[in-house]
């Protein structure tokens, strides 16, 4: 595995930059934990100081230091998107897995599930999911609700994939072996859909990264959590763009662009690597 | 539906053979299995195995042969328990006999097929070079399938794995290779080991070497031969290849349209074949010196959702007459150990 990771370092530019972006972010987020002011605390800084020395990327209207408070909102963000892209990997795989491999009726039901949550539009039940939930809104319930509107598609993807493996020979010998269903889906098809659903992990990191962006943005998410969108909604808040605050608004926006393309690099490398063929060609067999 | 006409019969007492025949390991009788499909509210039944019985002997090689879609994969398949849905068992019984210990397919527990499965009875799948799992190393192949069977340790288990790879002739060094590191050739032999590593009473070979070349499938055979040999099991062995039937089986099976049509001594049934397709197949052989071009048989085999009525090979038949279009032939004894399905056969052999 280590030199798998070395290899496509050295060879693979897309991965050797996008893992150089999300270590720089995660570098940053790191940095929160040596903050010397907690993030929710107003006015411990001068306000409205440009990016200098020693509030480095400046201070906004509220009193606050961007690039501490900065920290604070890409460890939340990446933290939703973990959060979101594991339970619903998690979902997708069960899902997916038992579909295609048990067929038949269970497949139908799980299906039409899953095609429900395809079609229904994200945006407006996330909207109305939070105004059901107000006050009791939290990044955490928000991480569960946008896993729990996420797999559908992977969950096709691997069921695709599981629908093939049932027919295959060693299938067949696992079944005739005594296997239980969970045994084979654990220990044969699981290894075979992992490759993919790595790659997809990426993918649905920046969906919920960007989802969650645009809903804090707009204020449909707990407010009082600092995260990137949080960070820009409160710029907004402050008219930070009229009054000439263009740090509070500029710096987030770039942080969460560079997670974006460090992670879209990251997915796209993986799926070169999972793929054979466009690995063979790089050798060049 | 007709009750088993054919029933399990003590296995002929023949001169030469008597130590294979002497007790049955296997008796399948009056076998029906359907694949029974519903779509749409059309019923569709596709009558792939009906009616068979035969036995197979201890430390026998049995061969089935057949064309394609004649039910070869489908008999074998009902045999070893391993059937889903739409195939269907509808009469008959499967019964094993493994030294001592009798088990019946369709009659027993769940429990009891699942301990007998890979210790008593293994089955080498059709496409066999694509039982290992592709993802996996050759070593999880062997601890996910046959080590809950063969009740030891783990460190037991892989000494007992690696002798058993290296007494065919594999060095243990496969177990740490995925299964496209290796050739065909290997593939094939790593899955004959796992089908044998907990010395099984009964190998079930589904095509074992069909898509080997002649070379690397004589290796093969000739292993698998060894291990029979050795571990003193019983194998049913199908393939479509004449060749191989004449080299390895003992005894011979001709499977038409889901139906055995002959069975036998295979020097008998190649010296002088009492069935019209038997002698077809055969014929078909090519022999070294033989100029003239091999005849082919004409048609197909029959759709077996809708077969022909009596006989089902009478479309295609030479010898046909006005009762084999009206009466399916029963299996009758034409010699000590010789079974046909033929009305002609009764007047001489179909050569």
């Amino acid at each position: 595995m280590s030199r798998v990771l070395r290899d496509l370092f050295r060879y693979n530019r897309e991965f050797a930059i996008g893992i150089v972006l999300l270590a720089f972010v995660l570098l940053i987020s790191a940095a929160s934990f040596v903050s010397p002011y907690p993030p929710n605390d107003s006015f411990v800084v001068p306000p409205d100081l440009p990016p200098s020395w020693p509030y480095i990327l400046g201070t906004t209207s509220r009193g606050q230091d961007v690039f501490w408070l900065l920290t604070f909102a890409i460890r939340n963000t990446l933290l939703f998107g973990f959060t979101v892209a594991l339970l619903s990997r998690i979902l997708s795989l069960v899902i997916g897995l038992v579909a295609g491999y048990a067929g038949g009726l269970v497949d139908r039901v799980l299906m039409s599930i899953n095609d429900t949550f395809i079609v229904i539009p994200l945006f407006p039940i996330l909207v109305l999911f939070y105004f059901v939930m107000r006050d009791r809104m939290s990044w955490a319930l928000l991480a569960l609700a946008m896993s729990c509107l996420g797999w559908a598609y992977d969950a096709r993807l691997i069921r695709s994939v599981a629908m093939s493996l049932r027919t295959r020979e060693f299938t067949e010998t696992s079944i005739f072996s005594g296997m239980s269903m969970r045994q084979i889906l654990v220990e044969e098809h699981l290894p075979y859909v992992l490759p993919i659903v790595f790659s997809t992990t990426m993918n649905n990191i920046n969906w919920s990264i960007g989802l969650e962006v645009t809903l804090s943005v707009l204020g449909f998410t707990d407010i009082n959590t600092p995260t990137i969108g949080v960070l820009i909604y409160w710029a907004n808040q402050h008219t930070a763009l009229v009054a000439g605050v263009w740090w509070w608004i500029l710096f987030p926006v770039m942080l969460v662009i560079i997670t974006f393309v460090g992670l879209f690099l990251l997915a796209v490398s993986m799926n070169e690597y999972i793929d054979p063929r466009s690995r063979l060609s790089r050798v060049g067999g | 539906m007709a009750p088993a006409t054919a029933a399990p019969r003590a296995p002929a007492k023949e001169n030469g053979k008597a130590e294979a025949t002497i007790e049955p390991v296997l008796v399948v009788s009056g076998l029906r299995a359907y694949f029974q499909t519903s779509s749409f509210g059309v019923e569709r039944e596709v009558r792939a195995v009906d009616d068979i019985s035969f036995h197979v002997g201890a430390n026998e090689i049995y061969g089935l042969a057949g064309e394609s879609s004649s039910g070869k994969t489908t008999l074998i398949k009902t045999v070893a328990g391993a059937i889903r849905p739409p195939l269907r068992v509808l009469s008959g019984s499967v019964v094993f006999d493994f030294r001592g210990r009798r088990v019946s397919v369709y009659d027993s527990d769940p429990q009891v097929m699942d301990e007998i499965r890979w210790k008593h009875l293994s089955y080498i799948m059709q496409g066999s070079m694509n039982v290992l799992n592709p993802v996996r190393r050759v070593r999880h192949s062997f601890v996910d399938f046959a080590f809950r069977h063969i009740g030891r340790k783990m460190p037991e288990f892989m000494d007992i794995v690696r002798t058993h790879l290296q007494r065919l002739h594999l060095t243990p060094a496969v177990l740490d290779a995925y299964p496209h590191q290796l050739s065909g050739g290997m593939r094939q032999r790593v899955t004959i080991a796992l089908a044998t590593v907990c010395r099984p009473e009964f190998i079930i070979a589904d095509e074992p070497t069909t898509a080997l070349d002649v070379i690397v499938q004589n290796g093969v055979l000739a292993m698998l031969r060894d291990v029979q040999r050795e571990i003193r099991s019983s194998i049913i062995f199908v393939t479509h290849d004449m060749a191989v039937h004449a080299n390895l089986c003992d005894r011979l099976g001709i499977m038409y349209a889901g139906r055995l049509v002959e069975e036998g001594r295979t020097a008998d049934v190649f010296k002088a074949p009492k069935h019209p397709y038997t002698a077809h197949l055969i014929a078909s052989l090519p022999r070294i010196g033989y100029v003239a071009a091999r005849k082919g048989l004409e048609g197909t085999p029959p759709n077996l959702a809708d077969p022909p009525s009596g006989c089902r090979f009478h479309p295609r038949c030479p010898l046909a007459a006005d009762i084999c279009r009206r009466q399916a032939p029963p299996m009758t004894w034409s010699s000590p150990g010789h079974r046909v399905a033929c009305f002609a056969a009764a007047t001489g052999s179909a050569q």
